[in-house]
C-alpha cells in the first residue's frame, strides 16, 4: 500500500516556497498570541506550540501543531493535525485530526498559518466541555493505516460546541 | 503541383518544422540551416527569425540574436519572442535602459495573449533582475555621491566654526547633517513593501493586479488559478466570483510602478 501522505511529501512549488518564507518572516515579526513556531530548516513541515488561552478549559495546557504544506500550497489547504496527545475537544479525535471546514472544504488560499492557528485557538477556547468525538474510536481505527486527515469525508460538527 | 508563391510558402514551413525537430534534439547547426532556408524562401515571416534566434541564443551568440530579433520585431512589433530575446541580447551588452524596455514590452505583449503562461513569468523573472541590478548600479552611486557630499560638509561645518568656542553649536550641526543626509538615502535601504501593493495570496508586490466585485485585489495569474483549482469564489470574501469579472486594477499598477521607481530593490527575487 501507497503511503497516503506521499503526495504531501512532494517538493514545495517555487510560488509555495516564496510564499512560506514570507509567511515565515512576517511570523517572525509578528507572531499569533499564544503560538510559538518551533524553528527548524524545514519549511515544508512547521511544529508550532500552542498555549491553551487565559481564562478557558485549555489554560495553563500546551499542545503541538504539527502543519504539512503540500506542493501547490496555497491553492491546498495544509494538512494540520496535533501531535498526540491531542487536547481533550469535542471536535479533535485521540490521533490528532481536526474536524474544522477551512482545513478541507472550505480553505481559502487566502488564509494562512497565522489565521488557521488563530481559528483552532478559538475553537478551542468556545469548548465547554472536555471530551473526545462520539465517533472517536470508529474514526482513530479507520485511520490506522496512517490515513491523512485530508482523506477524510468530513462531516462537520456543529459550530456551537 | 501548388504555384510559385504558395509553394515556396510550404517548403519554408516545412523547413521550419524540420528546424524544431532539430532544435528538440539539440541540433543546433542543422537547425540554424533548416531557418535560414526558410528565411531566404519567405523572408517576411517573424517566427522563423525568432527561432533562428533561439538557437543562436543556446549558444551564446548574442549579436546574432540581437539581428534576428530586430528583424522579427520589425516584422511584427508586437512579437513576444522577438522583444524578449532582444531585450536579453541588450542586456548583455549592457545597454541596460534599451534591454529593460525590450522586456517591458515583451512582458505587455504577453499579457496581452496569455496573462498566465511560463513566458510571461520568464519574462518577468529577467525583467526584475535587470531591474535589481540597474538599482544596484545606481543606489552605489547614490550612496557613494551622497558619502563624499557629506564628508565635504563636515569639513566645511568644522572650518567655518574652526576655533572658536561654539564647539556645542557644531556638534549640534554636524548631527542635524547626519540626520539630513540619513533622510536622502532613505529610499534606498530595503525595508517592507507596505501591504496595500501586495497581494493577499502571494504576499509579493503587485505584478498584474486585478480587482474583483468585491473590491479586492489579486494578482492576476494567481486568482485565475485560484479560480480553476479551488472554487469559484473570492478568495476573501467568498463572494461568487468568475474570471470574467476580473478587471485591470490600473491605480494599483500606477502605484507600484511609482514604488518600484523610487525603491529598486523591491524587484528583489528570491
Amino acid at each position: 500500500m501507497t503511503s497516503p501522505s506521499a503526495s504531501s511529501r512532494k517538493a514545495l512549488s517555487k510560488i509555495a516556497t516564496n510564499r512560506l518564507q514570507k509567511e515565515l518572516m512576517e511570523w517572525q515579526v509578528n507572531p499569533p498570541a499564544g503560538f510559538k513556531h518551533k524553528v527548524t530548516d524545514n519549511l515544508q513541515r512547521w511544529v508550532i506550540e500552542v498555549n491553551g488561552a487565559p481564562g478557558t478549559l485549555y489554560s495553563n495546557e500546551t499542545f503541538q501543531l504539527q502543519v504539512d504544506f503540500p506542493e501547490h500550497y496555497p491553492m491546498e489547504a495544509p494538512q494540520v493535525i496535533f501531535i498526540p496527545p491531542a487536547p481533550l475537544h469535542p471536535h479533535i479525535y485521540s490521533n490528532g485530526h481536526i474536524c474544522l471546514d477551512i482545513l478541507y472544504d472550505s480553505w481559502s488560499p487566502a488564509m494562512t498559518v497565522s489565521s488557521v492557528c488563530i481559528s483552532i485557538l478559538s475553537m478551542l477556547s468556545s469548548s465547554s466541555t472536555k471530551q473526545r468525538p462520539n465517533d472517536d474510536e470508529r474514526y482513530v481505527k479507520n485511520c490506522r493505516n496512517g490515513r491523512s486527515p485530508k482523506e477524510t469525508r468530513w462531516w462537520f460538527h456543529d459550530d456551537k460546541v | 503541383m501548388a504555384k510559385g508563391v504558395s509553394s515556396a510558402a510550404v517548403q519554408a514551413e516545412q523547413l521550419k518544422q524540420d528546424g524544431n525537430l532539430y532544435f528538440k534534439k539539440n541540433r543546433l547547426g542543422a537547425a540554424i540551416d533548416a531557418y535560414t532556408e526558410a528565411i531566404t524562401l519567405c523572408p517576411d515571416v517573424p517566427v522563423y527569425w525568432t527561432n533562428r534566434a533561439l538557437c543562436h541564443r543556446k549558444r551564446n551568440d548574442w549579436a546574432r540574436v540581437e539581428e534576428d530579433c530586430l528583424k522579427a520585431v520589425q516584422l511584427d512589433h508586437k512579437s513576444v519572442k522577438g522583444h524578449y530575446m532582444l531585450g536579453l541580447a541588450l542586456l548583455q551588452r549592457e545597454k541596460y535602459t534599451e534591454g529593460i524596455k525590450s522586456l517591458e514590452r515583451a512582458l505587455d505583449h504577453g499579457r496581452g495573449a496569455h496573462p498566465n503562461s511560463y513566458m510571461v513569468e520568464e519574462i518577468w523573472q529577467e525583467l526584475a533582475k535587470a531591474k535589481y541590478q540597474e538599482w544596484e548600479r545606481d543606489s552605489t552611486k547614490r550612496s557613494w555621491e551622497l558619502q563624499n557630499l557629506k564628508e565635504s560638509c563636515e569639513i566645511a561645518l568644522r572650518e567655518k566654526h574652526g576655533h572658536e568656542d561654539a564647539a556645542d553649536s557644531t556638534s549640534q550641526q554636524l548631527a542635524d547633517l547626519k540626520l539630513v543626509f540619513a533622510k536622502a538615502a532613505e529610499a534606498d535601504i530595503p525595508t517592507e513593501v507596505p501591504d496595500y501593493l501586495c497581494c493577499k495570496i502571494t504576499l509579493d508586490i503587485f505584478r498584474d493586479p486585478v480587482i474583483t466585485p468585491s473590491g479586492l485585489t489579486y494578482e492576476r495569474a494567481v486568482i485565475l488559478d485560484h479560480l480553476e483549482k479551488v472554487g469559484k469564489f473570492d478568495p476573501i470574501t467568498r463572494e461568487t466570483l468568475f474570471p470574467s469579472q476580473l478587471v485591470q486594477n490600473l491605480a494599483i499598477k500606477e502605484a507600484v510602478g511609482a514604488f518600484l521607481e523610487k525603491h529598486g530593490w523591491a524587484y528583489k527575487m528570491d
